[in-house]
């Protein structure tokens, strides 16, 4: 990487970081130093490419979702966010209470596997159709559906508060594929 | 609510609490990659003690200073992209600037040989952070801040500007203006309007001779003046404005449309024209006065202007150093230098511009919002790509304001 290039990958990471990071911490569970490790090592990619990546943040995105979910990252040591119970929420919420609800649902995602948030966070948080998963993730629109289906079923399993809420479109559909979620490396 | 819902909110919420990346974070990423690399070598060339003695030895990295940050730090200057949209569905911003809203145009018929081309808005919630549809208005101006516009309502021009709570969509004060008008817009601390004032629809189209579709009127001005309004009062003072040699001059003819704009610092109003000098200034009682030192650059059709600081000033498409760029001045001395960018939009810091850029199909029409960066190669992607046909959903145009 000769100075030029680095000059452009630190203008891009100071322009770019923050926004990554939440991606990163999101996919992480909410755990800040697990974030910082996996978007670090995302740009250690991009960086060891640079001058042949046309578009940085997609190119860096991609590597976030599909390190998150695929099977070799399990070969670092893992930082999962362990969770004993979920938080204290008192009486059942009722409207007033969205903030404890979403502070059930943040310690729900946090219980939920890598793969099964890392698909919530794309189509919810990324607000990416399914079609855009798929691709990004490398697997079928079925295999994005099926998981999409699971992880809200899980996420109502992990947390009864839950319960109360009404079913989202993913699950009012049926879901056909129930193959794990495949990725290419 | 519904499960999903629940996630999305949940979701922002924890992203939202996030404070921003550490400075020096790319010197950190920089210096493990050089760790790793270092390691990886020094296993591969493990018989050749000498060379490893050299390759192990990791270079401390001397943070800071070439760290090259736009001013403000990062959290001033953070991004919100949505390269998948187009047009945007969420918030787009970049430093100190947002998507305020965007519009369509469409020619709406009238007879066998008039139209009107009216514009349909998006504005952006500042509740929701998205781009509701408004069409009960021909233009808009959004004040700095994302709060409040200014509206014209339809059939231009029109004799009040509405003041529209962006939040709850309604208006919450009219202002009457005693000569109609048919464009407005703030000034950069959003305290006073400039409203332009016009006897006819300038956004009217007409048939010319050998023209297939509808056109501007060629040559044709009905431009009276404009309205300096104060925002908290509603006072305002008007300034007639001769139209200079007539309407037909072809030596001083001005686009059916030309609206005026206030100077950066605020202090006096502005005009573009179609001929030389290519604009003119004026003073809030419609005097013409000289170019401003810092303005003799500045062309009316670059829409970025004058950069933050006021030492720069978003120039014409230059087209040298790449296939699409757009210069730079300094805007006492006019000096050029080439950034990245087809057409230059709004200035995100003193460093960085919003900009069209074209993709790689070439298409010079088929443009998306990137950020680009003065001495910078990378662009940034802060949407998805426009449609490159006229008059269709697909083509919007942005308007941008201070966030």
């Amino acid at each position: 990487m000769d100075a030029e290039a680095q000059e452009s990958f630190r203008e891009f990471v100071a322009n770019r970081s923050s926004a990554l990071l939440k991606t990163a911490v999101l996919l992480s569970g909410g755990d800040r130093h697990a974030g910082e490790d996996l978007l670090q090592n995302a740009l250690i990619k991009a960086a060891g490419r640079w001058h042949r990546i046309d578009e940085p943040e997609a190119y860096v995105r991609q590597v976030l979702y599909r390190q998150q979910v695929s099977r070799w990252r399990l070969k670092w040591p893992r930082r999962e966010l362990t969770v004993a119970e979920l938080p204290e929420t008192g009486t059942a919420p009722d409207a007033s209470g969205a903030a404890e609800l979403r502070l059930v649902m943040r310690g729900a995602l946090a219980r939920l596997t890598a793969r099964q948030r890392t698909v919530l966070v794309l189509r919810y948080f990324e607000d990416l159709p399914e079609g855009e998963v798929a691709r990004i993730l490398g697997c079928s629109v079925g295999t994005v559906r099926s998981a999409t289906h699971r992880s809200l079923a899980r996420l109502r399993a992990l947390a009864p508060e839950l319960a109360a809420l009404g079913p989202a479109a993913a699950e009012q559909r049926p879901a056909r594929d129930y193959s794990p979620v495949e990725v290419r490396q | 609510m519904n499960v999903d819902e629940l996630v999305r909110d949940a979701l922002r919420d924890q992203a939202d609490g996030q404070p921003p990346a550490a400075p020096g974070f790319a010197d950190r990423v920089l210096a493990v990659r050089l760790r790793r690399r270092s390691r990886r070598l020094a296993t591969a060339a493990v018989a050749a003690v000498a060379v490893v003695a050299v390759v192990v030895a990791v270079p401390v990295l001397d943070s800071g200073k070439q760290d090259v940050r736009p001013s403000g730090g990062v959290e001033q200057t953070g991004i919100t992209a949505h390269p998948d949209q187009s047009p945007p569905r969420d918030l787009i911003a970049a430093g100190r600037v947002a998507l305020a809203a965007y519009y369509t145009t469409r020619n709406v018929e009238q007879s066998a040989d008039r139209a009107v081309s009216e514009r349909t808005y998006w504005l952006v919630n500042p509740g929701t952070k998205k781009y509701v549809k408004d069409d009960r208005w021909s233009y808009v101006a959004v004040a700095p801040g994302l709060r409040t516009a200014a509206v014209l309502e339809r059939e231009l021009p029109v004799p009040r500007i509405g003041l529209l709570d962006l939040a709850s969509g309604q208006v919450k004060r009219w202002i009457p203006v005693d000569r109609p008008v048919a464009g407005v817009e703030f000034s950069a601390d959003g305290r006073k309007l400039v409203a332009t004032a016009y006897s006819k629809n300038p956004d009217r189209r007409v048939k010319i001779d050998g023209s297939q579709g509808w056109d501007a009127p060629f040559m044709e001005s009905d431009r009276t003046g404009f309205h300096v309004i104060d925002v908290a009062s509603g006072s305002s003072s008007w300034a007639g404005v001769e139209l200079g040699g007539g309407a037909h001059n072809p030596d001083a003819f001005l686009n059916s449309r030309q609206d005026f704009g206030f100077t950066h610092d605020g202090r006096l109003a502005w005009s573009g024209m179609a001929t030389e000098p290519g604009k003119k200034f004026y003073d809030f009682t419609g005097k013409e006065v000289p170019a401003p030192a810092l303005e003799r650059y500045r062309d009316w059709f670059v829409d970025a202007g004058v950069s933050p600081d006021g030492q720069l000033v978003a120039g014409q498409f230059a087209g040298r150093k790449w296939k699409t760029s757009s210069f730079v001045l300094d805007a006492r001395t006019g000096k050029q230098r080439e950034v990245r960018g087809q057409q230059l939009l709004a200035w995100a810091d003193g460093n960085s511009l919003v900009a069209w850029d074209i993709g790689q199909d070439g298409n010079e029409y088929h443009q998306r919002l990137v950020l680009v960066t003065i001495g910078g190669e990378k662009t940034t992607p802060l949407s998805d790509f426009r449609s490159p046909k006229d008059n269709t959903k697909g083509r919007w145009e942005p308007v941008f304001a201070e966030r």
